[in-house]
């Protein structure tokens, strides 16, 4: 049984459509992650798999529950840590934790025990006692996505859960999610990070405006545009004329960034590379960097969003 | 627990701030004790139904209404805050209906305003123990203006935090609207002698109505015309929570 079952889900606003005809399965114990631009859609779907909002077609099952028939079900066994902020701004750290606790009916004994166990493992105790108000921005996501672990769940949504969190405290709650994945936890998680989905996600599904354009492991997905190589030279000089130089080297595709960026994509990168340099030596261009990038899921999102039809 | 209680219990957390207490605590205490003895040799006697009220009397009673509807700006705070802070969404992916939602809001005004008016009753005895006629048949009467005073007064903040996303915004009508309610109505003064259009504005206000009933309830003084007003506060104070139901309801995310 999938954890997460999508069939043929869109959403529509009037004559747009936010969601195109996806579909999605999500094992348990997974981590799957939803990557995409700005507005491809994620939110939306994150919306609409988590009930806040219904979906205009398709059907959505979680936790092998109707999650349009029967919404309330859904919710007790999934928690959810938003794209915005949520937290109350008059409560302490520590009491906020308490009265989510309470909210999600833990008995008291056991809201203590818990409260105590994440001041611990997301090191809040300096500011325990502080007001929600009065913490950072980081603070106050670390604090958000730490409080929904005062509950029980077989299934975790998060929505871009790193933002605003130094390099530090990302990596620690990457760690930490890694092991409540261990414990049977499935999680749902978007991010705009792909060395996050690429360090913690199980499965990725690309979406691009409101369509999936692919889904796979990070491994195959690497493996599949692995044979392209991406080479990077940084020109010393701004030099327009360099387009034309280049067009006509074949079997590779040349991006040009602000007149001093060139970026080259090729199967037959050695030969492409040694052509490149041959025509920028014979036309006097210097050269002040020149990088090999191994394929890393970061191009891979942008060659796949940038090859989706329509774009 | 049921979970309407659980919210109710969150309300009440998260609303009961020392500014909050100070608000509905301090503020009647000096309305009642400076204003009233400071207006007394100003007002002579208040004649309310079958009987002669001295100010002092006249405006602790007057309070309580007072109080209870300042009580349920809380609903209009807490739904605005739920929604700046993300706290409504959050709430909503949880294990609760927005029904649940919307009645423990409402159960959130009733518990704050009788809480509030109980309060404000007590502190105000001393003023107006001379005159007060408590039954079987008044104490109801209190219990019901309460009630239906704060599901009325909490409903129209519900509708006014659905309708406003800035703070400055939603500072700005909610107090005018309630300076309004305040001051356009036989709280402070009563409507005897009043000048021709403000008189007429005083009856279209629900809290005229609201603070007459409690007033009826506490002195013993039930006419017809205190039914009439209780049956207008009921029918306002359904209208106004369907509305603030339907509101609250459509709510995007």
């Amino acid at each position: 049984m999938s954890c997460i079952g999508v069939s043929h889900l869109s959403k529509s606003y009037g004559s747009t459509k936010a969601v195109d005809d996806i579909s999605l399965s999500v094992r348990p114990g997974q981590v799957f992650g939803f990557l995409g631009p700005n507005g491809a859609g994620k939110s939306t779907t994150i919306k609409m798999l988590t009930t806040l909002i219904p979906p205009s077609e398709g059907s959505l099952s979680i936790l092998g529950i109707d999650a349009v028939a029967d919404p309330l079900r859904v919710r007790h066994k999934i928690g959810v840590v938003l794209q915005q902020p949520s937290y109350e701004p008059t409560l302490s750290v520590e009491k906020s934790f308490d009265k989510y606790g309470m909210m999600w009916d833990v008995p008291k004994k056991e809201r203590k025990k818990r409260t105590e166990q994440l001041i611990l493992d997301f090191d809040l105790e300096h500011i325990r006692k502080k007001r929600n108000e009065d913490l950072s921005i980081g603070q106050r996501r670390r604090v958000q996505v730490a409080r929904e672990f005062m509950h029980d769940m077989d299934l975790l949504f998060l929505d871009e859960p790193t933002v605003g969190l130094d390099p530090g405290a990302r990596r620690k709650l990457l760690d930490y999610l890694k092991k409540k994945v261990e414990t049977g936890l499935t999680i749902f998680y978007t991010t705009h990070i792909l060395s996050e989905a690429e360090y913690l996600c199980d499965e990725i599904a690309i979406i691009d405006r409101g369509r999936i354009v692919t889904v796979d492991t990070p491994d195959a997905l690497k493996s599949r545009f692995g044979n392209k190589k991406t080479i990077r030279i940084r020109l010393q000089e701004k030099r327009q004329d360099v387009q034309g130089m280049l067009s006509g080297i074949s079997d590779c595709e040349i991006d040009f960034e602000g007149g001093t960026n060139i970026t080259i994509h090729s199967e037959q990168s050695e030969m492409v590379l040694l052509r490149v340099l041959e025509t920028l030596s014979n036309n006097s261009v210097d050269i002040e960097d020149l990088s090999a990038v191994p394929t890393n899921l970061e191009e891979i999102f942008l060659r796949m969003v940038r090859d989706a039809p329509d774009n | 627990m049921h979970p309407i209680i659980r919210l109710v219990n969150r309300n009440i957390t998260i609303s009961l701030n020392p500014g909050f207490l100070i608000w509905q605590i301090i503020f009647p205490l000096i309305y009642i004790f400076v204003a009233g003895f400071a207006y007394a040799p100003l007002i002579s006697n208040v004649p309310f139904g079958t009987k002669d009220l001295d100010y002092p009397a006249f405006l602790a009673s007057g309070m309580i209404g007072f109080n209870i509807m300042n009580s349920t700006l809380v609903s209009g705070i807490i739904i605005w805050n739920d929604r700046r802070h993300g706290m409504f969404e959050q709430i909503m992916s949880g294990p609760f209906t927005r029904s649940h939602y919307i009645l423990s809001n409402i159960c959130t005004i009733g518990v704050i305003g009788l809480a509030s008016a109980s309060l404000i009753a007590l502190v105000g005895y001393p003023v107006f123990f001379e005159s007060v006629e408590f039954s079987l048949a008044t104490i109801p009467i209190i219990v019901f203006g309460a009630i239906t005073g704060s599901i009325l007064f909490g409903s129209l903040a519900s509708i006014i935090s659905t309708r406003l996303r800035s703070s400055e915004g939603f500072n700005v009508v909610i107090n005018t609207v309630f300076l309004f309610f305040a001051f356009v109505s036989t709280a402070f003064y009563p409507a005897q002698g009043v000048p021709e259009p403000l008189r007429t504005a005083f009856f279209l206000n629900p809290l005229t109505y609201l603070v007459d009933v409690i007033r009826a309830g506490i002195f013993g003084s039930i006419t017809e015309f205190v039914i009439l007003e209780m049956l207008v506060l009921a029918g306002m104070a359904a209208i106004l929570f369907v509305i603030a139901s339907k509101l609250l309801t459509r709510l995007d995310f």
